[in-house]
Order: structure tokens, then sequence, then C-alpha cells
């Protein structure tokens, strides 16, 4: 008994486990779309709010729709915000295009709590994502949208690590943007740097901002 | 009345808006032309109130649920530099003299402010040198700010989401 259960184990660790990471890897083009696109949108704040809610000003919202918007707690005034450009742009949409829902996450990190208080608030944070975003949509068979966009801050790492729970369990999981900020002209934050290597297109709005790495810019883009 | 309106967001910066309520400022502020003053004071270490002095008419703050009826009625701004604040100011089409806020942590306000100043969107200050920088300000000499493009992010989320 206890020795099927450690092969099984062995198998797992030594099978299982690379073939998933060599499968979640691999290059992963875009493949020729005509429908609708789920789009799920991180607002982090302040002008990263701003940012966010201005690049889907680009998007028409009668391809990428329904549209979820994913706020940190007590960050009551992002959501006023998308409401606000959601209800200004509803008279010009049918219907179906005007679908929308929110979804309110735990903060990875306040602001000023201490780098050693990080991890727990952090955890729980990774937590809540992959239930939502990973685990709860797949139950109902389907990817909690087709496109995340990121902009930063922090709690969009843990937003990131969901959607690499669903691939890794083979689980439907959205294309990933990550939209550096305006703000970053020469250097990049540190979300930046994180979701850098796992994101599918990690674009800066300022050329020096690149440095070495992955990543593309095409000028300012809010 | 021609007002100057000075905004910092939802954030601290005491050391702003006590430069810009102080006489000097004000007497420049004046020979510029501006009897008004609008400062929304954020969370800065200042007491809200109404006064004047100089020959400026001084309205200190908060907050308002927008400013930008604020913005689109001044004939100067002058703000954090903080990326949100910068964008819908210049959007505004208004002229901006930003004051990178220099105590904030992770800070990157004096990097954005210092690279739009070079390419003539705005000017640039400290709190310290604002009086000096209010009088040799000329609203003419800035570039005026490119319009939103959306295009450049809509190609590459259609690349991306397959639809091209």
């Amino acid at each position: 008994m206890v020795i099927s259960l450690l092969s099984l184990l062995l198998l797992l660790v030594l099978i299982v486990i690379p073939v998933r990471a060599y499968a979640i890897l691999l290059p992963n083009r875009p493949k020729p779309r005509t429908g609708p696109s789920k789009l799920a949108v991180f607002l982090g704040s302040g002008g990263h709010t701003s940012e966010s809610l201005q690049l889907l000003r680009a998007l028409p919202f009668t391809r990428y729709y329904p549209r979820l918007y994913i706020t940190s707690s007590l960050d009551t005034l992002s959501i006023q915000k998308a409401t606000s450009l959601e209800s200004s742009l509803a008279p010009s949409l049918p219907p179906h295009a005007q679908q929308h829902t929110f979804l309110v996450l735990p903060r990875a990190r306040r602001v000023h709590q201490p780098f050693w208080a990080t991890p727990p608030t952090a955890i729980w944070s990774l937590v809540v994502a992959v239930w939502e975003l990973s685990i709860r949509p797949a139950l109902r068979g389907q990817a909690c949208s087709d496109l995340l966009l990121l902009n930063g801050p922090g709690t969009c790492v843990p937003l990131l690590a969901a959607v690499y729970t669903s691939k890794f369990l083979a689980l439907p999981a959205p294309r990933t943007i990550y939209v550096e900020s305006f703000a970053r002209v020469s250097s990049l934050s540190l979300s930046a740097k994180l979701v850098r290597p796992f994101v599918d297109r990690f674009v800066v709005q300022w050329p020096q901002a690149m440095g070495k790495g992955r990543g593309e810019c095409r000028g300012w883009l809010v | 009345m021609p007002t100057a309106f000075v905004t910092v967001g939802s954030t601290k910066f005491t050391p702003l808006i006590k430069a810009v309520v102080f006489d000097d400022c004000l007497k420049a502020l004046k020979r510029a032309g501006y009897d008004t003053l609008v400062v929304q004071c954020g969370n800065s270490d200042v007491e809200p109130g109404k006064w004047s002095a100089q020959g400026v008419s001084v309205d200190v703050w908060r907050f308002a649920p927008s400013i930008q009826s604020f913005v689109e009625t001044a004939g100067l701004v002058i703000s954090h530099a903080g990326s949100g604040t910068i964008l819908d100011v210049l959007r505004a089409g208004k002229p901006l003299i930003a004051v990178p806020n220099t105590s904030l942590m992770d800070n990157h306000q004096a990097e954005l402010a210092n690279a739009l100043s070079k390419q003539g969107y705005l000017t640039a200050s400290t709190p310290e040198t604002l009086p000096q920088v209010i009088a040799a300000f000329s609203p003419n000499h800035l570039a005026p700010f490119p319009a939103f493009d959306g295009s450049k992010f809509l190609n590459i989320v259609d690349e991306e989401m397959g639809y091209m």
C-alpha cells in the first residue's frame, strides 16, 4: 500500500510535473479567431486604474465582451471609474456587449505595509485569485476570460500565478498582456520584472524602459 | 478672473501646497496675470480655507468628486507629477507646471516630469523654485500634447487574440 502510494508519487514527480511544465512553457501562438473575446482587466488603483481604463477605450466593446473588472479590496474608486466608463459607452452598445462584472480580490500588499509582512497577505491573495480565476470557472467548464490585461502593481502577480495554475492543470486559461505604466520612463517596476518572462505579451511605453529582455515598445499607448 | 489651479490628487504633498500659497508664489502668479488660486490639497498637512493675499484670492480644499471642471476653467495648472494627473491636464490642453513629489517611496515622478519637460510638453519645477518658474513660465513655448491614439494598443490586442 505504502509502496504503491510512493511509486504513484514518484510517477507524478518524475513524469507528470515535467510534462506539464514543458507543455506550458512551449511557445503558445495565437489561433485565428472570429467570435468575441471575454476580457478580464485588473484595475490596480490610482494611475494604474486610469491607464487600464484608457487602454480599454482603444478596444471595440462589441468584440471584447463580457468584461470582468478585477479590483483590490478597499478600492471602491476603481469600481466607480469602471462603472462610469461602462455607462458612458452603454448607449452605443447592443445589450450583449454591455455585459460586465466585478471581482474584488484581497490585496497582495497594502501601501506602506512592511516588506516582512508581505508573504501572508500575498499568499491569501494568491489563494483567492486561484479559486476565482482558475478553479471556479473550470468547474463551469470555461476560462475566466480569453484575455487578461495587466498594468501593475503587486496584485497582478497572484493573478498571473492563477493563470499558470490553470495552465499547469490543463484547464482553459486566458492569454495575458502586461502593459508597463506610462510613468516608467527608464526602468521597470518590480511587478513588471516579475511577470516579464511569463506573460504572452510584454509591452512598455518608453523605449529606455525596455532594458534587456523580451518585450516590445510601440510608444505611448494611453 | 484668470485662475491658477493646483492639484495633488489623493496624495500628501505638503511642501508644494505650502510653497504655492506663500507670498513669493502669490506675487509671481499676480504678476503673471492670475488673481485667483484654487488649491486641491488632498491629504497634505495644511488647513483648508479661503483668504486673500498679494492681490490673489486663495481657496484651499481637500477633495472634489471630479477635478475635470477645475482643470478646464484654469489658465494654468500646477500639479504633482503623477502620471494620471499629467495625462488629464495635458489632454485638456492646459499649460502645466509639474512638481515631482520626491518624498514618495519607489518614486518615478521626477523621471516622468523631466522626460516630458525635455520634449516640451510641460515645465518641471521643485517646490523651492516655484516662484521663479512661474515668473519665467510662458505657455506659448509648450508643445501641443498628442491626442489619444488607440490604434497601437488595439493592434497589439487584436494580434494577440488572433483577429488578424
